[in-house]
C-alpha cells in the first residue's frame, strides 16, 4: 500500500446554518492525483481551502507528514508544502518572474538558488514568451499557468487546484490540462476540484464526488 | 480691466527668473514637501491599522477622521494659532508666524486625507493577495506587507493628493504664517496679497506656477491610477 501523505478526519464546516462539509474523512497517498467533482456550491472550494489552511473548519483534525493539528489551528510550516491555487489566480503587481519567485523568497532561499528554479519553472509552464508582459495583462490561461508554476516551484507535497480550467479558452484549457497531467506524472500529490470532463477522465487519477457535504469515491 | 499687460508681465517675471518669485515658489514647495514627508508615515500606518484591525469604536474613529476632511482650513489655522500664540499652551516655543507653524498646519490638513485614502486603499485590496501570499508560505507580517505593496498606487495617490491640497492652501498659512515676505510668504498667500494690492503680474505668475503644479499632480495621479489598474 502507498504511503499516506495527508489525512483529514471529521471535518465539519457550517456556513449559514448549513453543513457544507459534513464529517469528511480523507486520506491522500503520496504521488497520487485526485479529482473532486461536485455541483456549484457543493463545498469543493471550501474543502480545498480548509486543507490549505486558508479557511477554518469548525471541527476536525489534519495529519500531514508525521505532524497533526486540531483545527482551526494550522501550522505555518505546512503552508508551502500544501499550496492552494485559486480558480482565478491572483498575480502580484510585479513581473511574472517575481511572481514565480515569491514563495521561494518567502522561505528564505538564496538568490542563485531561486533564480535557477524560477528559470526552470518558466520553461515548465511554457510562459517564457510572456515573461516581460505585466501579469495583469496576461490571458486567463497564461495567468493560470504562471500560478501553477509559482506553486510548483515550491515543490509542494500537496497541490490543491480549484477549477483550473474554468473560463479558459480552448488553447488555455488544453495547455493547463497538459500541465496538470505532467504534475500527476511527476509524482506530485494533486487534488483538483473541477467540472471539466477531460480532467475527470485523466488516467491514473482517483475520483471523488462531493455532495450534501459528503465525499463519495467514484472509483 | 486690461488683463493682457499684467499677463505679459507675469510671463516676463517667470522667464527672467525673478528672485522674489523664485523664493516664494521654493518656499511653497519646500514647506509642502516637508509637511507631507513628516506626516505621511504615521498617517499611512494609522490608516493601515484602521483598515485591518477590528476593535470597538473603529467605525466611529474612521468617521471622525473623515469628518476632519471637511474642516475649513481657516478653522484649523485658528486652532493652531491659539495653541501657538504667546498665551497659548505651546506659546513658549515661539513658533507662531514661522515656517514651522505653516508645516504644522499643513500636517494637520494632510493627516485626514492620508488616513482616509489609505483606509480606502487597504480595504479595497483584493483579499486573494493576502491569501495567495499565505498559501505560498509567507508569514502574517510578510503577507500583510505584500498586500500593502499591492495597494501602493492607492497610497501614493493619497500622498500626491495631500500634497496638492497643502500647496494650494491659503487660509491656515495666512493665519499661522502671517504672510511675512521672505519668511512665510508662499504662493497662495502671495497671490492673495498681490491681488489685493492691485499687482496682478506677480499674482498671475504665481497662479500659472500653481496651476502647473496642479496639472502635474493630476498627471501623476492619472499615471498612478493607471498603474494600479484603477482605470
Amino acid at each position: 500500500m502507498s504511503e499516506i501523505l495527508f489525512e483529514a478526519s471529521g471535518l465539519v464546516r457550517r456556513l449559514g446554518g448549513r453543513r457544507v462539509i459534513d464529517g469528511i474523512d480523507l486520506r491522500l497517498e503520496r504521488g497520487q492525483g485526485y479529482v473532486m467533482s461536485g455541483d456549484n456550491g457543493s463545498g469543493k472550494t471550501t474543502l480545498l481551502r480548509i486543507l490549505a489552511g486558508l479557511e477554518a473548519a469548525d471541527t476536525g483534525m489534519l495529519r500531514f507528514q508525521g505532524g497533526q493539528t486540531l483545527l482551526p489551528r494550522y501550522p505555518d510550516a505546512w503552508r508551502w508544502r500544501a499550496v492552494y491555487v485559486h480558480q482565478h489566480p491572483y498575480l502580484f503587481h510585479t513581473s511574472v518572474a517575481a511572481n514565480i519567485a515569491y514563495g521561494l523568497k518567502a522561505r528564505g532561499e538564496r538568490r542563485e538558488q531561486w533564480r535557477r528554479k524560477v528559470e526552470e519553472a518558466i520553461d515548465w509552464a511554457g510562459v517564457r514568451d510572456v515573461i516581460s508582459v505585466p501579469p495583469q495583462k496576461l490571458s486567463g490561461g497564461e495567468r493560470q499557468r504562471v500560478a501553477m508554476a509559482r506553486a510548483k516551484v515550491l515543490e509542494p507535497r500537496l497541490l490543491l487546484l480549484d477549477e483550473p480550467t474554468a473560463n479558459l479558452d480552448a488553447d488555455g484549457r488544453r495547455r493547463t490540462i497538459a500541465l496538470l497531467a505532467r504534475l500527476c506524472a511527476e509524482g506530485v500529490t494533486v487534488v483538483t476540484a473541477c467540472h471539466d470532463r477531460e480532467i475527470i477522465e485523466l488516467p491514473d487519477v482517483r475520483r471523488f464526488h462531493l455532495e450534501g457535504g459528503k465525499l463519495l469515491p467514484l472509483d | 480691466m486690461d488683463l493682457l499687460e499684467p499677463t505679459r508681465e507675469a510671463f516676463a517675471l517667470l522667464l527672467r527668473g525673478d528672485p522674489e518669485l523664485l523664493r516664494i515658489i521654493w518656499l511653497s514647495l519646500w514647506l509642502s514637501l516637508m509637511s507631507i514627508a513628516l506626516i505621511s508615515p504615521p498617517s499611512i500606518a494609522l490608516g493601515v491599522l484602521l483598515a485591518k484591525l477590528r476593535f470597538p469604536g473603529q467605525r466611529v474613529l474612521i468617521v471622525l477622521v473623515q469628518a476632519l476632511l471637511s474642516f475649513p482650513t481657516v478653522v484649523i489655522g485658528l486652532v493652531i494659532y491659539l495653541l501657538l500664540s504667546r498665551r497659548g499652551p505651546l506659546g513658549s516655543f515661539e513658533l507662531l508666524f514661522s515656517p514651522t507653524a505653516i508645516v504644522i498646519g499643513y500636517m494637520v490638513i494632510a493627516f485626514p486625507i492620508l488616513v482616509v485614502f489609505t483606509v480606502s486603499a487597504v480595504q479595497g485590496a483584493d483579499p486573494r493577495a493576502f491569501e495567495t501570499a499565505r498559501s505560498l508560505g509567507a508569514g502574517r507580517v510578510r503577507a500583510s506587507l505584500t498586500t500593502l505593496w499591492e495597494v501602493r498606487f492607492g497610497i501614493a495617490a493619497a500622498v500626491v493628493n495631500a500634497f496638492g491640497r497643502v500647496i494650494s492652501e491659503v487660509g491656515c498659512a495666512i493665519m499661522v504664517g502671517g504672510n511675512i515676505a521672505g519668511l512665510t510668504r508662499n504662493m497662495p498667500t502671495a497671490i492673495a496679497l498681490e491681488t489685493s494690492k492691485g499687482d496682478f503680474a506677480q499674482g498671475i505668475a504665481l497662479g500659472v506656477v500653481l496651476m502647473a503644479v496642479a496639472l502635474g499632480i493630476n498627471i501623476v495621479m492619472a499615471l498612478l491610477q493607471g498603474e494600479g489598474g484603477l482605470k
